[in-house]
């Protein structure tokens, strides 16, 4: 009995060690004036601040934090702020475009940055085309150093929405990056930069921090002395660091956002979801029958009760669509006004059963709708396993359709099986996003160009449902040549009639927005009464988040 | 000698085997890596990505038997190639960061939750009828049929986030750098602790079971009968006699477990924001990361195979008999 003895004694002993370790407080300690982030979610952490490379590898913020661009684009105040760049001008009748670079802006290493570096950072994008992620060699020709300042972009032929893709690009250091054999697969472990977070302070799998830039150019700033940022596998886990005041600032989708976060404390946690993210279509097929008909299209639309399918499907996060399909990024452009009578983006269920009589599509004894040569309809909707929010807006828009005599299922794929299906034009039905650039150019470029139309079967990043307008072609051709502000309002007014009178894609909601912060120790963030910018950290792609880093400060 | 010989040779091919499916398979499925990428930011990137992304990850139209053949001598070489969703870091880089605790918090999970079951499976059918015997079974089944993820969130839930008793995840405190200090051992510990015991109380059911059942039919065999008369101590009949024999089918089922731990448990390190392989393997699966999903599968299949090895060994010395059949 000596042995039992034995193993009650190491038992009680190690169940006592145990509950030593466990006493000890498990609240985060919050470290002292660092910011804690969460925008990546990924198990651990691999050290990656490549700017040039494709977004998806470097860690946040390197392309709006640790590296800048020429101009930040503010989507809330719908303006360019100068940044590595001072001013711009078209010259030779918008052949080239000038930049003036500002001085006296260093490097993280203390080395002065100069126009040089704006001209080596684009010859890099020519010499290694895997690092032109913007397409900017599409239509320069060239890129020449006037002087230590001055930029010129020479272009192959007119397109001003190219401004736009050259003031987005983050800026490297000629002296670093000059020594660089394959700059496509550096990982750029220690950035040299020019943006208010260079130093790596410390990086381990699970969190690493970025310290100040000691030679930042807005003197006195970041007024936040660190960026601290833990690993968090899913939006699950994210959240509940979140609600826990472990983390200050987030761009993830919480569910029920007032009752999960906002109520455990109403002083502090705080959101503002504001509708500039891209607008989210249910694209029809065109090359498939009854798709191809725009009055299909149009009673399609006017089926579906946005305001239900935004409430079920996201939280009531959202609004309805408006004939213009824009988000409120384009909020200062000006949109086109229709008759109640005409309009097909708002929830109008007779007008829909009408239209369909009308397009032929007739019902039968059963209540099932056919083709005009009896074959019976069957549609059916893609979407991705586990985007909740899709799946759910599928699902009210299925049983609508079935409720119209249009027999409709929902189907979900792993992404990257639905993603193949949806490129190559595989599918009836799919839910999908909307390409977003300053003007709604880039906008309705991907919604009705004829340039961007493929066969089914062959992949193409935009236009899924394969719908070219003409007529929008001749005004999207003008909209490239056009650099008058003025000008281009009336050229999106035209573009919003031509979208509004041939339904290429059925508008559903602009999507928000995330963000989420916490005001127990850091103020400043954008919020609806201060609306200075963009508040999610998402926006990093031409480089808004720097107007958030660089204007908060410890409380 | 033989025997361990000739098993060897069956690893060589059974390796070969699994290393043909692991670069066939990935392959069927539909997609790629740009376009899975792509997808994942959800219209964030410019349309224009997609042709540096092409470019990026070099996707190769080579013939699919040049693609093995590179494939083949590069593994021999140990070089798995550039990860692509951890774009550009090396994959065996990519698998070391969470290597280690994988090791750890599977390991020492399986190996725990082996002995501890084993254990109370012996005394269990050494008592039969006894209340050990009633009992703990079916409470132990009874709490292994739970969903684990179910299981997990509950204990995270009530012991992390309701009594603040452990930490809410990672594998060791965010303000301490790896030392070996006693508070960074202490902090590894607390960490480690939810992870490890869930997946113990999930599986420890199983190794109960079958030890008991095991122990239960040897306990009735002719020569435990003959032992027993030849009056030996029941201690020793149990554990020289009994236990030894019962434990084969056992050993076997651990060789299996212990070979999986480097596929890592995906639902514990979910949960409990664990760094390590199994989340991994999901991104890898979700990025179309060829490179990647064939390096955790070739340290799975090896780490298998090892494991299957080094108990073929184990057996030679628990079971006399195989020493026989291998001269």
């Amino acid at each position: 009995m000596k042995g039992r003895a034995r193993l009650w004694v190491a038992s009680i002993f190690s169940l006592l060690i145990l509950a030593l370790l466990a006493c000890s407080d498990h609240t985060q300690v919050m470290p002292e004036g660092v910011l804690v982030v969460s925008q990546e979610q990924q198990a651990s952490w691999i050290r990656n601040f490549n700017p040039l490379t494709t977004a998806a590898a470097a860690r946040w913020p390197t392309l709006a934090g640790i590296y800048e661009p020429l101009f930040v684009y503010n989507s809330v105040k719908a303006e360019y702020v100068p940044w590595l760049g001072l001013s711009y001008r078209w010259l030779s009748g918008n052949q080239v475009l000038r930049v003036e670079t500002r001085d006296s802006v260093l490097w993280s290493d203390g080395k002065p940055f100069s126009a040089k570096d704006v001209t080596f950072t684009f010859k890099l994008m020519k010499q290694f085309p895997a690092l032109d992620r913007r397409g900017v060699w599409n239509f320069l020709a060239d890129v020449i150093t006037v002087d230590s300042n001055t930029v010129d972009f020479h272009f192959s032929r007119i397109y001003i929405p190219g401004f736009d893709e050259i003031a987005a690009q983050p800026i490297v250091p000629e002296h670093i990056w000059s020594k660089i054999e394959d700059p496509v697969t550096y990982p750029n472990e220690n950035p040299v930069a020019t943006g208010p977070f260079t130093e790596v302070r410390m990086f381990k799998n699970q969190v690493f921090e970025l310290g100040r830039n000691p030679h930042y150019w807005q003197k006195g700033l970041p007024k936040i002395e660190a960026l601290r940022f833990p690993a968090l596998p899913s939006n699950d886990r994210a959240n509940l660091a979140l609600v826990f005041d472990e983390i200050d600032w987030a761009g993830n989708f919480v569910p029920a956002i007032d009752r999960v976060y906002v109520r455990r404390d109403p002083e502090h946690h705080h959101y503002w979801f504001p509708l500039t993210g891209s607008t989210i279509f249910l694209y029809a097929n065109t090359t498939r029958k009854p798709f191809d008909d725009v009055r299909v299209r149009k009673a399609l639309s006017m089926a579906i009760d946005r305001q239900f399918l935004i409430d079920v499907a996201l939280f009531g996060y959202s609004r309805p669509s408006d004939p213009s399909a824009l988000s409120d990024a384009y909020a200062s452009w000006p949109k086109i006004e229709v008759s109640e009578q005409e309009n097909w983006v708002r929830y109008n269920p007779e007008a829909a059963r009408r239209m369909l009589d009308e397009a032929g599509l007739v019902l039968d004894s059963e209540g099932r709708r056919h083709l005009p040569d009896g074959s019976p309809l069957e549609f059916e909707i893609i979407t991705v396993s586990g985007w909740s929010d899709w799946v759910r807006a599928c699902q009210v828009i299925a049983r609508t359709y079935t409720e119209l005599g249009l027999k409709t299922s929902v189907r979900t794929y792993d992404f990257s099986a639905w993603f193949q299906n949806v490129l190559e034009g595989n599918f009836d039905l799919a839910l999908g996003w909307s390409y977003e650039g300053p003007t709604p150019y880039v906008f309705y470029r991907w919604l009705m160009a004829s340039e961007t139309v493929k066969p089914v079967g062959e992949a193409t990043t935009g236009n899924w449902h394969r719908y070219g307008s003409p007529r929008a072609d001749d005004v999207l051709k003008a909209f490239e040549k056009e650099a008058d502000p003025v000008k281009q309002r009336d050229l999106s007014l035209r573009l919003q009639r031509i979208f509004f009178e041939e339904a290429p894609a059925i508008p559903l909601y602009p999507n928000p927005s995330w963000a989420e912060y916490n005001a127990r120790r850091f103020v400043g963030f954008p919020s609806a009464e201060n609306p200075y910018a963009d508040p999610s950290p998402n926006k990093f792609d031409r480089g808004e988040c720097l107007l958030v880093l660089t204007s908060l400060r410890p409380r | 000698m033989r025997y361990i010989l000739r098993r060897l040779g069956f690893y060589l091919v059974a390796a070969w085997a699994a290393v043909t499916l692991n670069f066939f398979l990935p392959r069927l499925m539909p997609g790629d890596p740009a376009t899975a990428l792509f997808a994942r930011f959800r219209g964030q990137l410019s349309p224009e990505a997609m042709e540096a992304l092409r470019e990026t990850f070099g996707l190769t139209e080579a013939p699919l038997v040049k693609q093995y053949l590179t494939y083949l001598g590069h593994i021999l070489r140990g070089d798995m190639g550039i990860s692509v969703a951890y774009f550009p870091s090396e994959v065996s880089g990519v698998i070391a960061t969470g290597l280690l605790w994988t090791i750890l918090i599977a390991g020492t999970a399986v190996v725990v939750s082996f002995a501890i079951g084993t254990t109370l499976g012996i005394i269990a059918a050494s008592r039969r009828g006894g209340w050990l015997d009633n009992v703990l079974p079916s409470v132990l089944i009874f709490v292994g049929s739970f969903p684990y993820f179910w299981l997990a969130m509950v204990v995270l839930f009530i012991m992390g986030f309701t009594l603040r008793w452990f930490p809410l995840g990672h594998a060791y405190s965010d303000n301490l750098t790896p030392s070996l200090s006693l508070e960074f051992i202490s902090s590894v510990l607390t960490h480690a602790f939810l992870p490890v015991a869930t997946v113990v109380v999930a599986t420890l059911g199983g190794w109960l079971l079958s030890m008991r059942n095991n122990m239960v039919s040897v306990l009735g065999s002719d020569y435990v009968n003959l032992a027993r008369a030849k009056g030996l101590k029941p201690a020793r009949v149990i554990m020289r006699y009994a236990a030894r024999n019962a434990l084969l089918p056992s050993v076997t089922g651990f060789g299996m477990a212990l070979g999986y731990i480097l596929g890592g448990s995906l639902l514990t390190e979910i949960v409990f924001s664990y760094p390590g392989q199994g989340y991994l393997l999901v991104q890898a699966v979700r990025n179309q990361d060829y490179p990647l999903m064939q390096g955790i599968f070739l340290m799975i299949t090896l780490a298998v195979l090892g494991a299957n090895l080094i108990i073929d060994v184990v057996y030679l010395w628990l079971d006399p008999r195989t020493r026989e059949i291998g001269r």
